[in-house]
């Protein structure tokens, strides 16, 4: 009986949870595959069916506070797969999630005329939450980067690897903007 | 298989920071303030193949390549499942057809996604109306028996898929290393990590323990509840909770390694479908991964601490719970 309580009791807490199989980059492949970095709020997320209606897309609008590449404007938009509209909801499992008010910070793709999308599906979201004891802004999750040339295994629980204050985080991102330049 | 998962546990014991561990998740999906749990109501599940294949894998090889992904998890024998191959067709797997549809597609906006698996779900009633994988023709695949170099193996990717498929979320039992050339799967036990192995690799065409206890514990067969045990407790820092924390459980005698997380505030957790026996439990942050593969950052996940080992090996029973577990971990800076 415990055990089937207990089975329950994780079913009831699933949360939001996602899933794909994805080919993943180290965050110097980020910041160079993306052709618009920004930090800011989301202003607006609206969900709205593909034009052949088979499936439904969400449209996200950042209010843009800084741009760290590129800069369309004052606001960028792009789309995520996923979205509800009534009762329908269509889970692109992998596909990230946003909420009005918001912050984050982005790491898009934008080629030609079509609506910009998150670099390799979430790879590019970068969450930016207050810290509740400094009251500062950190980004989420850690920063994966490359030392050098060679190899090195990735340790969790690494003591260095923590959320970044959003300030040494856009120092990281010029930084890895630096060495693509340099590499060239 | 036995012996690389001890190795890999080895690795981690050796290392006192470590990469590697094990959970299992179901997959859900938030509608307002409440949850849907993504699972079937009803088997078998019918499934269409759609009718184009890709360079080098044709339409039939493709449904031959998933009916056999279907079959190893029906082939668990601690849980219920079922599927039937419904026919070709010539719809894609994009949804908005009340039909479950595998097939290639060209996606060139996922980049970086060898597949994926989508829900239409009715947030009324929290059925799921249909549910539809595509495998990205921007990569190279290969069916072939033993893997064909710089292509991915389908049958492994459609193994990971059709987890999603039944309503597992993903795995965090894996190591990786990461290069200027981006990051690379070291070892794995569990067809559900989130990371591809390299092209040419077929490891991921066989279940292991911790897909086995996933799928056993979304759809039990009685021999489930009798067979295995479950473990539970909390994960706490500074007397408050963490969530988001891996609760790897590590089965002293048979290597076998399952896991769960903390999925509340209040740092609690559960894993079920463990094998009797003692096991080594470890909680370490999921701060290697891209977290949003595994769970809503919105949530608050915590990742700010040290990997931490149980003092005592748990005794786990057959059909019932070890008793309560509460593992107290430190932050990092502290």
């Amino acid at each position: 009986m415990r055990l089937i309580i207990a089975v329950v009791g994780s079913l009831l807490l699933a949360p939001a949870l996602r899933a794909t199989v994805l080919v993943p980059a180290e965050f110097g492949e980020i910041v160079s595959g993306s052709q618009i970095i920004v930090y800011g709020r989301v202003a607006d997320v609206h969900a709205e069916w593909s034009d052949d209606r088979r499936q439904i897309d969400t449209i996200v609008t950042l209010e843009a506070a800084t741009y760290l590449k590129g800069g369309p404007g004052e606001a960028v938009t792009f789309r995520v797969p996923g979205g509800q509209i009534g009762r329908y909801k269509n889970v692109l499992v992998g596909a990230p999630e946003f909420h009005t008010g918001e912050e984050a910070v982005l790491f898009l793709k934008a080629q030609g005329p079509t609506v910009a999308h998150v670099f390799g599906l979430n790879q590019g979201v970068f969450r930016v939450r207050m810290d509740a004891h400094t009251g500062s802004r950190l980004v989420v999750p850690p920063v994966l980067m490359a030392a050098g040339d060679g190899a090195e295994t990735v340790i969790r629980g690494a003591p260095g690897r923590v959320p970044l204050p959003l300030d040494t985080f856009a120092a990281t991102v010029r930084r890895a903007m630096g060495q693509a330049r340099g590499a060239r | 298989m036995k012996s690389r998962a001890v190795l890999l546990f080895t690795l981690l014991l050796v290392a006192a920071t470590t990469s590697t561990a094990t959970a299992y998740l179901k997959l859900g999906s938030r509608v307002g303030t409440r949850t849907i749990t993504l699972k079937w109501s009803r088997m078998p599940i019918r499934y269409f193949v759609a009718d184009r294949g890709a360079p080098s894998v044709t339409a039939q090889q493709m449904q031959q390549t998933v009916t056999r992904a279907f079959s190893t998890w029906n082939a668990v024998s601690t849980a219920v499942t079922s599927s039937e191959f419904a026919g070709f067709t010539t719809a894609t797997p994009r949804g908005g057809d009340n039909a479950t549809v595998i097939g290639f597609q060209s996606r060139p906006e996922l980049d970086r996604t060898l597949g994926a698996t989508s829900f239409l779900v009715d947030t009324t009633t929290g059925d799921i109306l249909e549910s539809d994988i595509f495998f990205n023709t921007a990569f190279p695949w290969s069916v072939a028996s033993g893997g064909e170099p710089n292509r991915f193996d389908l049958e492994s990717i459609a193994l990971h898929e059709i987890g999603h498929l039944h309503g597992l979320a993903h795995s965090a039992i894996g190591e990786t290393e990461l290069r200027a050339g981006g990051r690379r799967v070291i070892a794995a036990e569990s067809v559900m990590f989130p990371i591809a192995f390299s092209p040419a690799n077929i490891q991921f065409r066989t279940l292991r323990a911790d897909d086995i206890a996933g799928i056993s514990d979304l759809y039990p067969a009685a021999s489930f509840t009798r067979q295995t045990g479950s473990v539970s407790g909390t994960v706490t820092k500074n007397g408050a909770g963490v969530l988001g924390a891996h609760v790897v459980a590590f089965h002293l005698r048979t290597g076998k390694i399952v896991g769960g997380f903390s999925l509340s505030a209040d740092g609690s957790f559960v894993i079920a479908g463990l094998e009797p026996g003692p096991h080594i439990l470890r909680v370490e942050p999921l701060d290697d991964a891209d977290i949003e593969s595994f769970l809503d950052l919105t949530l608050g996940v915590d990742v700010d601490f040290r990997v931490k080992f149980h003092e005592r090996l748990v005794a786990v029973p057959s059909g019932g719970g070890a008793r309560r577990i509460d593992i107290k971990v430190l932050p990092k800076g502290g």
